[in-house]
């Protein structure tokens, strides 16, 4: 019989790992180079240097909302109030700039207003204890109906002699325009924030396991607050972009799909919403795919809803996928319990 | 006779790890087989492929004959295989009868009806039960018993006990044995998972020994010994660390670190005092929802007390009062959980980083820079120390084996540097040897100077590692006595009376 010592290894040991694993973020790259070489061969103006600058513009929004929003789902959460604070915030800094104050002044105290609101939606969060999902919902329209009472009109125009804010609009670093720049900026102070500081372990644990985390001693209430502020920031820098973009901020935009665009983003990227899982380099991949996509059916004129049909159905598809290369099954599930 | 059960060259893998391999195994109609192996040695997910919860990667399983594959557990219970579990799986809100018939209720039901036919049901089995009762009053040994009546109604022809008397009252047992008598003349043939060996040598007509997750030992029970099974279980000189055979002298008290008095939580926690010293482990036994785990986790802030009434806690003399684990944590207290994979790791981490973790637990600076390269320093340093077996640097916590997991939580608790430690059920679900180098490892804690609590409902874990043993019953520590003068019958008697 064999039962001498060599049958325990096998059971307490694992074979080496495998060195290269195919998981969603390389399926996600893998459709991003199909989908730009389909449309740089299809599409004439798709290569043209002014589509390509277009596009860079738009996904800066969009990227920059999906850094915060990836934030916040790496910590087991969902921000849904970021359009809403995005729009708020930026629309209370012109409104109360419209008094004379100046706009730099004006933008800095639209940035504590969404901090604030941040503040107001992690303490919901943590200390109410509130599931996110329905937290943020709730609080997203109260943000927006709140802003709607305020401001008379939907549309509120920057002041056209502030320098930054032309700077963001046409400004350009090394021919890039400084939208992409900034966007760029905060994605790398986020990605340097979440591996190397140790709040960033931190919050890779909380969201892992919420319960592990607690038991252990870890502040879990301070970091989940700590989050939703971060992302109000982030949703307000998202938000002082646009405006330099089109010169004011239509606060009709949260009626829109931009908030459903970001989770696309951020779930399309790989940054599961069970937690813990993923980084700042997931949503670049997953910005680059949605961008290259919403250029390329702009090009070809498709509507509006078609074009949200079509973004819901690759998210389907890359989660379908995701689910097949990395199965969760008794197997995988049951394996440290023999 | 024909076997009604028989596994040939049988193998289960979990993720390339064997529960079991290569295992052969017969039982007979009217036959008690008892099953014996350590935590980990591949009984219960052997007596699971029976009862349909898994099926086998390899080899075959034959019932009556004819080779089968259960595709799930009521499958199973049609061709007559019943297992009774160790948590029992009845509705808790919902009275015995209605749980007896579950899942046969015509469309227009009679409760009348039904108590009636339940009650003749439970009095032809000889059941003292109240057909009416809901269950979630019912007692442990109670509840055992629907579940049999149940399985019996179903016609089972096998039925699968796991560990069936580890929460029993010494006449609840016999109850217990008489009835299962009963059955075995009547042909039903009985597979039986138990720890306490001297049981199994009395009632088992055969017996089946596992370790490792391989048969190493099976033959009638009348030729073996309880020496000769432990040898079997354990495969090495094991058996006296691991049974508290070997009395010692307790350690001596050392500085008062906890006092808890009148501490009352929730209807779990019912007004109950005790002590914890430095340098000594304080053990404390319970059967399964006695409070005992109640207690540690409102110690260690993971539950609050009651605000009024609730009694009062002191850490080296001075008064706490914790909502959340954190200031608990920071004050020197610990709590290593009992489900490890709930609340005790990171699963998508590796074993490294949550090491790191736990290091990271400690400070104050949220912008303070992390070395990555750390994880790995801390894996192997600890990982020399704790004997971690095999761990790949980019193995995920979740795919290491039970032992290693356990040794991965311990160590990350060590490195928060706590002055009070609280193991809840150290062992559960831990391969044999990483038991015995857990228990080592708690004896070296307290030999260093630190107060060590261990939880545990596995008697001779407790009567293994304890200086001074706590019994705990019905939400309070009715009972205090040191290992030199404890006995498993003294304690067991504490914990059930």
């Amino acid at each position: 019989m064999a039962g001498d010592k060599k049958a325990t290894p096998a059971i307490l040991g694992r074979g080496p790992g495998k060195p290269i694993k195919i998981n969603q973020e390389w399926v996600v790259i893998a459709i991003s180079v199909i989908l730009f070489v389909v449309f740089s061969l299809g599409l004439d103006k798709f290569l043209s240097e002014g589509n390509i600058i277009a596009l860079l513009k738009n996904v800066s929004i969009l990227g920059t909302l999906a850094v915060g929003m990836g934030f916040v789902v790496v910590g087991r959460g969902i921000d849904l109030t970021m359009v809403a604070v995005m729009v708020v915030g930026v629309a209370f800094s012109i409104w109360i700039s419209s008094w004379g104050i100046d706009f730099t002044l004006a933008a800095l105290i639209g940035a504590g207003l969404a901090a604030l609101l941040g503040l107001f939606t992690g303490i919901m969060i943590a200390f109410a204890e509130i599931p996110p999902i329905f937290a943020t919902l709730a609080i997203a329209s109260s943000i927006y109906g709140s802003g709607r009472i305020v401001f008379a009109s939907d549309v509120l125009y920057a002041p056209n002699n502030v320098q930054w804010l032309k700077w963001i609009g046409s400004g350009t670093v090394f021919g890039l325009p400084a939208s992409v720049i900034i966007f760029g900026v905060v994605a790398a102070a986020m990605g340097i924030f979440l591996r190397k500081t140790r709040f960033g372990r931190l919050v890779y644990a909380t969201g892992d396991n919420p319960s592990a985390a607690r038991n252990m001693g870890l502040p879990t209430r301070p970091l989940i607050v700590t989050q939703y502020v971060i992302s109000a920031l982030i949703a307000f820098t998202a938000g002082l972009i646009m405006t330099g973009l089109v010169t004011g901020i239509n606060t009709r935009l949260y009626n829109s799909s931009l908030i459903y665009d970001v989770l696309l983003v951020v779930v399309l990227g790989g940054i599961g919403l069970s937690g813990g899982q993923g980084g700042v380099r997931n949503v670049i991949v997953g910005t680059i795919l949605v961008g290259i996509l919403t250029n390329g059916m702009t090009i070809l004129n498709f509507s509006y809803t078609s074009q949200n049909l079509i973004k819901s159905i690759i998210l389907l598809i890359a989660l379908a996928i995701d689910a097949i290369i990395n199965p969760r099954d008794e197997q995988t599930s049951q394996s440290g319990d023999i | 006779m024909s076997n009604i059960i028989e596994f040939k060259n049988a193998t289960k893998t979990f993720g390339g790890v064997a529960a079991f391999k290569n295992v052969d195994f017969t039982l007979k109609p009217g036959e008690i087989h008892a099953l014996l192996g350590e935590n980990g040695a591949g009984k219960s997910t052997l007596t699971k492929v029976m009862s349909g919860v898994y099926r086998l990667s390899e080899g075959q399983l034959f019932h009556e004959g004819r080779a089968v594959e259960f595709g799930s557990p009521s499958e199973a219970l049609k061709a007559g295989i019943a297992m009774v579990f160790q948590e029992t799986n009845l509705v808790p809100a919902m009275t015995v009868a209605q749980n007896l018939y579950l899942g046969e209720e015509k469309f227009f039901n009679r409760l009348r009806g039904l108590n009636i036919q339940a009650r003749q049901f439970l009095a032809g089995m000889g059941f003292q039960v109240d057909p009416t009762a809901q269950v979630s009053t019912l007692g442990a040994a109670h509840k055992q018993m629907v579940e049999i009546a149940r399985a019996v109604h179903h016609k089972a022809r096998v039925l699968i006990f796991d560990e069936p008397t580890a929460t029993l009252t010494p006449e609840e047992k016999r109850h217990f044995f008489n009835l299962v008598n009963r059955l075995v003349k009547q042909g039903v043939a009985i597979v039986f998972i138990t720890h306490a060996l001297e049981e199994a040598l009395e009632v088992a007509d055969r017996v089946t020994v596992m370790r490792d997750g391989e048969v190493v030992a099976t033959g009638k029970a009348a030729d073996f010994t309880r020496n000769s099974i432990v040898q079997a279980m354990v495969g090495r000189n094991l058996s006296e660390t691991l049974h508290g055979e070997a009395r010692r002298a307790p350690r001596g008290y050392g500085e008062k670190v906890l006092s808890v008095e009148n501490l009352s939580c929730a209807g779990l926690v019912r007004n109950s005092s005790f002590s914890v010293f430095a340098g000594q482990v304080t053990g404390m036994f319970g059967l399964v929802g006695a409070g005992r785990t109640e207690m540690a986790k409102v110690v260690s802030g993971v539950m609050k007390r009651n605000l009024f009434h609730g009694g009062e806690i002191r850490l080296f003399g001075k008064s706490v009062r914790y909502r959340v684990p954190r200031p608990a944590m920071l004050d020197g207290i610990v709590y290593v959980t009992e489900d490890r994979k709930f609340d005790g790791f990171f699963e998508t981490m590796t074993a490294g980083e949550n090491l790191q973790i736990g290091e990271l637990s400690n400070g104050s600076n949220p912008v303070s820079v992390v070395s990555l390269s750390r994880a790995r320093e801390l894996v192997d340093d600890w990982g020399a120390r704790l004997k971690l077996k095999q761990i790949n640097d980019r193995a995920r916590m979740i795919e290491l084996s039970g032992g290693n997991q356990q040794k991965v939580v311990i160590a990350k608790s060590l490195i928060q540097k706590p002055r009070l430690i609280i193991f809840d059920e150290p062992t559960r679900g831990v391969d044999v040897g990483a038991i015995v180098e857990i228990h080592q490892l708690i004896n070296d804690l307290a030999d260093q100077g630190m107060a060590v609590v261990v939880i545990s409902s596995y008697l001779p874990e407790i009567m293994a590692v304890s200086d001074r043993i706590l019994v705990v019953k019905r939400g309070r520590v009715v009972e205090e006595m040191m290992v030199s003068d404890a006995t498993e019958e003294k304690i067991m008697f504490a914990a059930v009376h």
